[in-house]
């Protein structure tokens, strides 16, 4: 067994009212890989990602997290280990920015307080917030949220970061910020799956792109190969629609 | 069944309760209505002294029991030769303790329509009053009918309290039939019953008006 | 001189009255606080089963239905028949079920007002539902539940004074027996009874103000 897969997603299918919206996805991810997943909206993109987090229960195929399958009955451990970062931040509202980084830690990974809070500095530090870590949600920007908000996933220590569309919800002058970070992460080796619409990002960043539609994946490949000679016609036209209005 | 041979025999005797409680919260709740507008205007629009007069109202009448204020106005105003009777002074403890509700919804109702909608109705030119009367006020009539209905149930509920200085409703005939027959539960069983069909339905009515007079964007749901 | 009187000779035996009232609202209060509490989370996050969501409503509906006198009646005679119950027993046990049935839809909108990212971004960290609720959920929806809680606080010291009729010796009671006993002033008794619950009801909202000023957190001000 490969020991550096840390993520296997297997024929994964879902259906809401009878429409079938993942058609039997499957893909893996490597330790320090960034995979991109793109396509119009309604493609599936979103749902596959809570697929493999169980945020949607997924219908049929298997998810496994470094060789562990993701269950009903271990879900919570494995989410633990999920790193997951929502388009719309969520982060708790009546938590001060510290304590937001520092609840999970405690709660869940059973880490001791002052050892929480050190993390939780060190990751403030790392997404530029430690001076912000008294403010509460309400008072901060929405990158600097977002910001706060991988600072939170990050925190858990993951096996992989899962990112659904973090810089949608951003005003276009906030999402920079959000997207500097990321691509810092992925330089620094972090495994993750990021659904966005900032091409600037998976050209840079990527490892490889994951073209989806219609609940199905396309085509996927590098970003060099599929950013300039796409062999799918529908891949093409999608870049070409990006390319003009990103 | 003890239960509904004990409901067979006094049910009729108990029911002749139920237009005097109907009497009494209507008449009560119509006239909290006006003084409750009243007050509220009083208080939004009323100046200085007329917002102190009606805010010290409100909190007064908010602030102690409905009890004591039918006690205070059956026994204790007959001592400075003030002598209403039992129904007349039930009427006059509800309408004042409603009215001090009801102000207080009002005025959350105005003060939830933006303002804007004046300022573009006295744009086209209507005058204060009709900018009030023809925008204002249909929009928080709607908003407050919600709460409107929460009051009015309530006050029916404590149009109970009317027994204790001696009204012939549901309740004091309940009492009277308990001690002749000594059986104080199931009387009482059934008039909750009766109570609860009573506010069950005024609820279906209130919740029928409210999807009748409902406008979109006005009012949620 | 009367209103001497009433402040002077009669004054312990309101504070007494006042005693029990305050007794009787912090029973009530409390076996509200928790029922309601219990059955707002079964309505939420219990088996939608209808056998366990129907009583429930009924319930609801049954208590906030039928006038407090009568309950009181209800649970004065029909517990005193079986149980030798106290009439303040009784009237703690009636008020404080009515009090569960109005605190579950304060607690009930509470926790429906906290958006729903909070409790999926708290499972998807790993928490399960129920640290979930304990650590995201409920801390939100306290603050959202006090102001009307406060409301409900009101009314209940208010209608602590209906235990009178069923004989528990509260502020009102006691007030009676001072009239009937001394033919002391009507309007001047009644009229410093009325203050003393203006006042309780008073001091009652300033602590939870307070309470709620304590809470407070950028994003949550009303």
């Amino acid at each position: 067994m490969d020991s550096d897969l840390v993520l296997d997603v297997k024929g994964v299918k879902k259906s809401y009212g009878g429409v079938e919206v993942l058609k039997g996805i499957s893909f893996s991810l490597h330790r320090g890989e960034t995979k991109v997943l793109i396509g119009p909206s309604g493609s599936g993109k979103s749902t596959l990602l809570r697929s493999i987090n169980h945020l949607t229960h997924p219908d049929d195929g298997k998810v496994y997290l470094k060789g562990e399958e993701v269950t009903d009955s271990n879900i919570d451990k494995m989410r633990a280990r999920i790193g997951f970062v929502f388009q719309d931040f969520n982060l708790f509202s009546h938590l001060t920015v510290l304590d937001n980084v520092r609840i999970c830690q405690i709660r869940v990974n059973g880490v001791e307080r002052d050892k929480a809070t050190r993390r939780a500095y060190e990751e403030l530090e790392r997404v530029g917030l430690s001076d912000r870590a008294d403010a509460y949600p309400a008072e901060l920007s929405g990158g600097q949220q977002q910001r706060v908000s991988i600072a939170r996933a990050l925190a858990m220590d993951p096996d992989v970061l899962l990112f659904d569309e973090p810089t949608s919800a951003l005003d276009p002058e906030l999402t920079g910020e959000v997207v500097k970070v990321m691509q810092q992460l992925a330089s620094d080796g972090m495994t993750m799956v990021v659904v966005t619409h900032e091409m600037s990002f998976a050209r840079q960043a990527a490892d490889e792109i994951i073209f989806m539609e219609k609940g199905y994946i396309v085509e996927q490949g590098d970003p060099q190969t599929l950013f300039t000679g796409a062999e799918n016609e529908r891949t093409r036209a999608f870049l070409n629609v990006i390319a003009e209005h990103g | 069944m003890d239960f509904l041979s004990f409901g067979l025999e006094w049910l009729p005797q108990l029911l002749t309760g139920v237009p005097i409680t109907l009497a009494l919260w209507v008449i009560a709740i119509t006239l909290g209505f006006f003084l409750g507008l009243a007050l509220c205007w009083a208080r939004v629009y009323g100046g200085r002294v007329w917002y102190w007069i009606s805010t010290a109202y409100i909190e007064l009448f908010r602030g102690t029991p409905m009890l004591v204020q039918m006690f205070f106005i059956y026994l204790g105003l007959p001592h400075v030769g003030i002598v209403f009777d039992a129904f007349t002074s039930a009427v006059i403890a509800i309408t004042l303790n409603s009215a001090a509700y009801q102000a207080e919804y009002f005025r959350g109702s105005i003060l939830s329509v933006p303002s804007g909608q004046l300022t573009a109705a006295r744009a086209c030119g209507m005058s204060k009053w009709q900018a009030i009367r023809h925008v204002m006020l249909p929009q928080a009539l709607r908003r407050v009918i919600p709460q409107w209905s929460n009051e009015a149930i309530i006050e029916l509920k404590f149009t109970s309290i009317a027994y204790t200085i001696g009204v012939v409703e549901i309740s004091a005939i309940a009492q009277d039939i308990g001690s002749r027959t000594l059986d104080f539960f199931h009387v009482f069983l059934w008039a909750g019953i009766i109570y609860l069909v009573l506010t069950s339905s005024v609820a279906s009515l209130l919740g029928w008006v409210e999807r009748k007079t409902w406008v979109p964007g006005v009012t949620t749901q | 001189m009367d209103i001497y009187d009433v402040l002077i000779r009669d004054f312990p035996f309101l504070l007494k009255g006042l005693g029990v009232a305050i007794a009787l609202l912090f029973c009530l209060l409390v076996i509200g606080l928790f029922l309601g509490l219990a059955i707002c989370l079964i309505q939420l996050y219990g088996p939608r089963s209808r056998f366990v969501q129907w009583p429930l409503i009924v319930y609801e509906r049954i208590f906030r239905g039928i006038p407090i006198i009568i309950m009181l009646f209800i649970f004065f005679y029909g517990l005193s028949g079986v149980y030798d119950i106290s009439a303040f027993a009784a009237a703690v046990l009636a008020m404080g079920l009515r009090s569960a049935a109005y605190q579950s839809q304060i607690f009930r909108s509470a926790f429906q007002s906290v958006p729903e990212g909070q409790m999926l971004a708290a499972r998807a960290m790993g928490m399960s539902s129920s640290k979930a609720i304990a650590y995201i959920v409920l801390p939100q929806a306290i603050r959202h539940a006090i102001g009307p809680w406060t409301n409900e606080f009101s009314s209940q010291i208010k209608e602590t004074s209906l235990a009178y009729v069923i004989g528990v010796v509260e502020l009102t009671r006691q007030a009676h027996y001072i009239i009937t006993s001394t033919q002391g002033n009507v309007l001047i008794v009644f009229a410093v009874v009325a203050l003393l619950y203006f006042i309780l009801n008073r001091a009652g909202n300033s602590a939870l103000y307070a309470f709620e000023r304590k809470l407070s957190v950028p994003g949550f001000e009303k």
